[in-house]
């Protein structure tokens, strides 16, 4: 049986599962400092913020977020700031598309 | 192999000058960036204006892409290197890019092609030295559509996703790899699974990464999510609206009786209590009732519809429009 035949089985990623840290710099690669940045300008948080950093723990949709903003950092050649609001309004604007597709889907279901 | 024409990737002309080239890119970088584009093929249209870019933007690089074009490519857009070609510059040397060289096209393999070598340094901190050291294989992050039905009840799913792995020459190259997963009962949008060790695999002999995919619910052809509720749409007869009637509508998977009151309005809404989606708080089913009329009434329906009216003299449905 080839690896593709293969079914695997999943694990479920607890809601409150969580990375240390370390552990997100290193799923991310990238330096510390650079989470701690992001943290300042609101662009990711940790579960509890009132921590020092060294306690602090992230999300999987934190870690998520950080690959994201890496990306729009390395392709965009963002700021900051700049990467701080455009991640709020892409949040925003996917927010009204989820809107938008579901308001659709229910139109189409109420006109048959 | 088919000519790729960077200058109509980025809309500019032959002559256009640098800034020009910088500005065209800036813009097809933000229209078509993955993660911001909703278009279809943005990641492959942003690839390709990366690739266009990162060709001319480097004035050697340009010169010795025109002087291909001019030479090298044919008028049915097909492309074939010129006999005896050699570059005007050695790019071998590497180190000429911030982009990840290694997904561009086979056109920019063929030209540029010895600066794929991973010996040559990329930007991005990939290279030879990546043999020489430990380091954990990428997590990929993958998105799931499931139906309602499948993410309730399971199932099983092939997954494809595109992991970085490093070939026999040490060339960082993309490899889609494509699994068949069994998904678990009871999921909700935005949960995540994780399968270990099934994302890029580890350089010297580190820990391969993750997968980690993200559930959402495909549009489904009955049902519609709010939150923990699942809406549906029912139609009724005008007489049923009227009377009040007993009805069989759909839920998850199975089908109940409802009980439409006497009297309702289109769009009256029904709560089925816990039939919404299932856990700690389940939710509840909404049943959203809409009147439909028959394409055509007899002509004993009309004459009821006539006697109807004259007994309903009173009723107007218009109050609030104040006309």
């Amino acid at each position: 049986m080839t690896d593709k035949d293969r079914i695997l089985s999943v694990e479920l990623v607890e809601p409150n599962a969580t990375f240390t840290l370390r552990e997100i710099c290193e799923r991310g690669d990238c330096h510390a400092e650079f989470v701690i940045k992001l943290v300042s300008y609101g662009v990711i948080a940790p579960v509890e913020e009132s921590l020092e950093e060294r306690q602090w723990l992230f999300d999987l949709q934190t870690l998520a977020r950080l690959r994201k903003a890496q990306r729009l950092q390395r392709d965009l050649k963002m700021n900051l700031p700049g990467l701080a609001m455009s991640l709020e309004l892409l949040d925003e604007v996917q927010e009204m598309r989820r809107e938008v597709d579901r308001l659709n889907q229910q139109l189409r279901h109420f006109l048959g | 192999m088919d000519f790729k024409d960077y200058y109509a990737v980025l809309g500019v002309s032959e002559s256009a000058s640098p800034e020009e080239i910088k500005k065209a890119y800036r813009k097809l970088a933000r229209k078509y960036h993955p993660d911001v584009s909703k278009e279809e093929n943005a990641d492959d249209k942003f690839k390709d204006v990366g690739e266009a870019y990162e060709v001319l933007k480097d004035p050697e690089k340009r010169t010795e892409y025109d002087e291909l074009k001019k030479y090298g490519a044919r008028k049915d857009g097909s492309f074939e290197r010129p006999s005896g070609w050699k570059g005007a510059s050695d790019f071998g040397g590497g180190g000429y890019t911030e982009a990840n060289p290694g997904q561009f096209s086979d056109f920019f393999e063929e030209i540029f092609g010895g600066g794929r070598r991973a010996g040559a340094g990329f930007g991005s901190g990939f290279g030879g030295q990546r043999h020489s050291m430990r380091m954990r294989g990428e997590d990929v992050h993958a998105r799931l559509a499931l139906f309602l039905e499948e993410a309730l009840h399971g199932c099983e799913k092939q997954v494809s996703f595109n992991v970085k792995e490093t070939d026999a020459n040490g060339r960082v190259v993309p490899r889609q790899k494509t699994l068949n997963v069994k998904i678990p009962a009871g999921m909700r949008e935005g949960q995540h699974i994780r399968l270990k060790g099934q994302g890029a695999p580890g350089v010297g002999g580190a820990d391969n990464g993750d997968l980690f995919i993200e559930v959402e619910y495909a549009p489904h052809p009955l049902f519609t999510v709010e939150g923990q509720d699942i809406l549906v749409t029912v139609p009724i007869a005008p007489w049923e609206a009227a009377l009040g009637a007993s009805v069989t509508v759909p839920t998850v998977g199975s089908k109940v009786k409802v009980k439409v009151p006497q009297g309702t309005s289109s769009g009256r809404k029904l709560r089925l209590k816990g039939k919404g989606l299932p856990g700690k708080h389940p939710g509840d089913q909404i049943v959203i009732l809409q009147i439909a009329m028959p394409e055509r009434h007899s002509e004993a329906a009309e004459e009821l519809y006539r006697q109807l009216a004259d007994a309903e003299k009173e009723f107007n449905p218009r109050t609030k429009l104040n006309v």
